[in-house]
């Protein structure tokens, strides 16, 4: 648990953003599904992750419905839309921008 | 977007059902974690425990939730609005500047819309009102005509189209018993007016159809005023006996406060809270006989029936009363006007050309608003290319903009309601006394959405080009060059200076308008009336019936009264008619005159007066021939009578009149059938914008007595000094008699031209306002200009320009401005004259004289206001301007 990271909330977006890149996913299941990929390292509390969705949400970003969760529970799924596509692709691109001139910079320095 | 704001609307009106959702959602994610913890062996307790941990405060994270949902919007709107204030803030001579002028027009045009809203918007105050209709006669002679009350109960027994008709008739009575006499207006109806009016009284009854027999009319209803003021609201009143024209009559009913008489016209009283007394009509004397007009008809139509198809089925009835009363009813048409336009329609026109020059204001408010911002949008050109160049989309810019120009506009229009406030004040103060519906002129709800609306409209109108201007900016340019010599700066120039033209324009065509008022009201004011206003004191009085039963008691009162009016110190002459002047009096009879026939199927009709010998003189009408009445002419002396002018030129063009004989019997036999006239006397003017008079006759009150007389007393000075001699006279004959009326002659000759006074004033202001804003408009552009060729104008100084060549350039500048745009003004003008002919008088609506004076006035002001900027021009020190290139 030490090693995990807060993130912003711009990151939170882009994370969400990328995770539903592989079809629609709970709430619960993007938290998981973060904090698996990033090894552990990233997780995303509740407590800024569903305002998110529904911020995202509003921002016709991402769209939701209810389904049918695996353990036959009534779950909220959430997926992209095609904005929310051209979105994720602007801000991996504006994040790749940054983080390699942070990069650039602790090198330099 | 629209995504969002559909997101938005439904989390707003979804709310529990989101709620909901999002509590289970929340569910779903803690049980899934306690699943989860289980699933590597905790045991449920603790497994609930860490996720509990995990998950924060859950009313923490709903709360979060909801933000996200939509206050983004707001919040963005806070963000613009912050910065434009910031704007607004840092800018206060541009800031207060749009206010003011923006608050100014705004503000009258909410003023001139609750004019509008309260007389012509607003429902007359009668249920169904649009149901209700005046019944009026109409014939080659007389267009519009009271009716004969035989021919009233023929159309009430025959007609379908009405579910209720009723009759009406002025007459005044006067109280005793309760305090001082007084007089108050009173009208005889026949039973079911309130019904056909749709109200009812607060106690007691209306009148039945038994009152409307002779014998049986001392029944009276009185107003809710009357009930408080003489009456002290005694709930008991029903049945009570007052002492009315000096008999007995007992109130049968007590109608509610805010019953509104629905106007008259003939004896008119005007619309509005302004009768106090109704008695029954009653019906009596010789059926056959139909050749008096003197009640009028309201109606109320059955639904479904138009006032049209009622007119159609009255006539036929009219056609059959004519067959069969040949002698009074063959002739006449019915007339069915709606009630509306019977009490607004004289006044519409004017307000709706009050309105549209107001409007007129508005638009030059914007288009000068919008030139303002324009001027700004370049000096700010660099700020916008910042944030055009920090990746600020150009929707958010222009939104930015027209956040400012929005605040600007709802500034302008909470102030301006203030100014309405004010404003609708002192128009209702201004406006003719007997103006329909004034009373119903409120700064009211619908006024404040007019407003609203008009702000927003505004707004949008005058921010929106020069937002999407400002947004077209290159960011390259404006970070580069300064903000001279663009080339978006010089379509800028070219769009303001079409907007200087339109004000220009639109402001000539107000000027214009202005100018044709004021001509008007300088022919009324100088009009000759035929009789003299000034040092005359009028007042009116009514004999009752029960006192003055004979001619000769009610001759014999008045030739007491005007030898004791007479012999006061300071009156010149004391005289009583049956009328005065411009009050709506308007009798009228068929007549035979000696040695003519008239033609076949018409008659000769005039209208008739009675005076005293003193009253011509005491009125100020000139003898053109022959003499007065005197003394000598009473009853059973030769029958006298004196003529107008009009009446002279009508019957005997050309001929001496003196001597010449005409009676009202039609078939005069004896001497005393006839009457000789003795004098003809110059004409009065009907009304004072009336082209001439109608042809009149006099009777001497002395051989045709009347009961209700007005006064004249010509005094030598202030009239206001004699009425309390006036009362005091009247008192000493007949101290059970009231004395009403009391009134100046000159201020009832004044409301009588306060209509085009109103008139003129409005427009006056309004035309003020337009070329002020006009001039500013004007101002803005030239300056500007001069700002942006200084350089120019420095370098042409240094190669040996003389200082009143730049004068004269820029002077020319700004008369390209303007003559195109006078001469715009002078066209719309011209094709807009047939709007205002109606209200001008003596005056072409295309008066030369007023549009030559408008244009050089315009041409004045904007070289006026283009001089301080061609002052600075010309004042270029050449060595400043060239270095700061």
């Amino acid at each position: 648990m030490t090693g995990r990271i807060e993130l912003p909330q711009g990151t939170v977006d882009l994370l969400i953003l990328r995770t539903l890149v592989t079809g629609a996913q709970h709430g619960w299941a993007i938290s998981e599904r973060v904090q698996q990929v990033s090894s552990e390292v990233l997780s995303i509390q509740q407590g800024s992750l569903y305002p998110a969705l529904h911020r995202l949400e509003r921002r016709g970003w991402i769209k939701a419905r209810w389904g049918t969760s695996d353990n036959n529970r009534r779950a909220k799924y959430y997926e992209l839309t095609r904005t929310g596509h051209k979105q994720l692709e602007a801000e991996t691109e504006a994040w790749r921008k940054l983080s390699t001139a942070v990069e650039q910079v602790l090198e330099g320095a | 977007m629209l995504d969002d704001l559909r997101y938005r609307v439904r989390a707003l009106f979804h709310r529990n059902e989101l709620e909901i959702d999002l509590d289970e959602e929340l569910h779903f994610h803690f049980d899934r974690e306690v699943q989860k913890h289980i699933a590597r062996g905790m045991s449920q307790e603790e497994a609930r425990r860490m996720a509990r941990m995990a998950f924060g405060g859950h009313e923490q994270v709903k709360e979060d939730c909801r933000e996200a949902r939509g206050t983004n919007f707001i919040e963005l709107t806070m963000d613009d609005a912050k910065y434009a204030i910031r704007q607004l803030i840092g800018n206060p001579t541009f800031s207060i500047i749009m206010i003011l002028t923006l608050a100014l027009s705004i503000g009258a045009n909410s003023a001139i819309f609750s004019v509008i809203n309260g007389v012509l918007l607003k429902r007359l105050p009668y249920p169904e009102a649009d149901r209700l209709v005046r019944v009026f006669l109409s014939s080659h002679e007389f267009p519009k005509f009271p009716l004969n009350p035989w021919d009233f109960l023929d159309f009430r027994a025959r007609n379908h189209s009405f579910e209720s008709i009723a009759a009406f008739t002025r007459g005044d009575v006067q109280l005793s018993g309760e305090g001082e006499p007084v007089k108050l207006n009173g009208f005889g109806i026949t039973s079911g007016y309130f019904r056909v009016l749709g109200l009812q009284p607060e106690l007691g009854r209306e009148f039945d159809f038994q009152s409307e027999i002779p014998g049986n009319g001392l029944q009276v209803i009185i107003s809710d005023r009357l009930w408080h003021s003489s009456f002290g609201a005694d709930p008991g009143i029903i049945g009570r006996k007052i002492t009315m024209n000096m008999q007995p009559f007992t109130i049968i009913g007590v109608m509610p406060a805010g019953t509104e008489h629905p106007g008259n016209e003939y004896h008119s009283v005007a619309y509005g809270e302004s009768v106090d007394v109704w008695w029954p009509f009653s019906f009596g004397g010789n059926s056959n006989q139909r050749g008096s007009h003197f009640i009028e008809g309201i109606g109320r139509l059955k639904s479904g029936v138009t006032a049209q198809q009622a007119r159609s089925e009255m006539n036929t009835i009219m056609a059959q009363l004519g067959r069969e009363h040949p002698d009074g009813d063959a002739g006449w048409s019915v007339l069915v006007i709606p009630l509306y336009n019977e009490v607004v329609g004289a006044s519409r026109q004017m307000l709706l050309v009050l309105l549209g020059a107001v409007g007129i204001v508005l638009l030059i408010a914007c288009a000068n608003a919008a030139n303002l911002l324009m001027a700004r949008a370049s000096a700010r050109q660099r700020e916008i290319a910042v944030r055009l160049a920090m990746g600020a989309p150009r929707l958010r810019v222009v939104r930015q903009l027209l956040t400012e120009s929005l605040l600007l506009s709802f500034l302008g229009g909470a102030l301006g309601l203030l100014f309405a406030f004010a404003g609708v004040r002192a128009l209702v103060a201004l406006l003719p006394s007997d103006f329909p519906r004034a009373n119903d002129i409120h700064v009211s709800w619908p006024v404040l959405l007019f407003t609203l609306a008009v702000s927003l409209a505004t707004g949008i109108l005058f921010g929106l080009v020069p937002a999407l201007q400002a947004s077209r900016t290159d960011p390259k340019d404006g970070l580069q060059k300064s903000t001279r010599g663009t080339t978006a700066g010089k379509h800028q120039n070219r769009l303001r200076s079409a907007l200087v033209m339109a004000e220009v324009g639109l402001a000539s065509v107000l000027l214009i308008g202005a100018g044709l008022m004021l001509r008007t009201f300088l022919n009324l004011i100088h009009l000759d009336p035929g009789f003299k206003q000034d040092h005359l004191l009028t007042a009116t009085l009514s004999l009752p019936n029960a006192q003055y039963k004979k001619g000769e008691q009610i001759a014999n009162f008045y030739e007491r009264l005007m030898a004791s009016l007479t012999a006061l110190p300071g009156v010149e002459s004391a005289g009583a008619g049956s009328d005065l002047p411009w009050t709506g009096y308007d009798e009228n009879t068929g007549l035979t005159i000696e040695g003519r026939k008239p033609a076949p199927g018409e008659g000769f009709h005039t209208r008739y007066h009675m005076a005293t010998p003193g009253y011509f003189k005491a009125m100020g009408i000139p003898l053109l021939h022959g003499r007065f009445f005197t003394d000598a002419d009473k009853d059973g002396s030769p029958g006298v009578a004196i003529i107008n002018h009009a009446m002279a030129q009508k019957y005997w063009p050309g001929q001496d009149v003196i001597g010449k004989r005409m009676s009202f019997h039609d078939d005069p036999q004896k001497d005393s059938d006839w009457l000789r006239i003795v004098g003809v006397v110059g004409d009065v003017k009907d009304q004072p914008n009336s082209p001439g008079a109608e042809p009149a006759y006099w009777w001497s009150e002395n051989q045709a007595p009347q009961r209700d007389m007005s006064v004249a007393l010509r005094t030598t000075s202030d009239p206001r000094q004699a009425i309390d001699e006036l009362r005091q006279a009247v008192r000493q004959l007949d101290p059970g008699l009231a004395v009403a009326d009391v009134k100046l002659m000159n201020e009832l000759a004044d409301s009588s031209i306060s209509t085009p006074r109103f008139t003129f004033v409005l427009v006056g202001l309004f035309a003020g306002l337009a070329i002020v804003l006009a001039a500013m408009g004007a101002y803005g552009v030239i300056s500007y200009t001069v700002g942006q060729r200084s350089s120019e104008f420095g370098l042409r100084v240094a190669l040996g320009a003389q200082r009143g060549d730049l004068l004269r350039m820029v002077l020319a500048q700004s008369a390209k401005l303007a003559v195109p745009g006078t001469l715009i003004g002078v066209i719309l003008a011209l094709s807009l004259s047939r709007v205002v002919r109606g209200l001008v008088y003596n005056v072409s609506p295309t008066d030369p004289l007023v549009i030559t004076a408008v244009v050089l006035l315009v041409l004045f002001i904007a070289l006026l206001a283009s001089y301080m900027p061609a002052r600075r021009a010309a004042s270029i020190d050449p060595m400043t301007t060239l270095r700061t290139e």
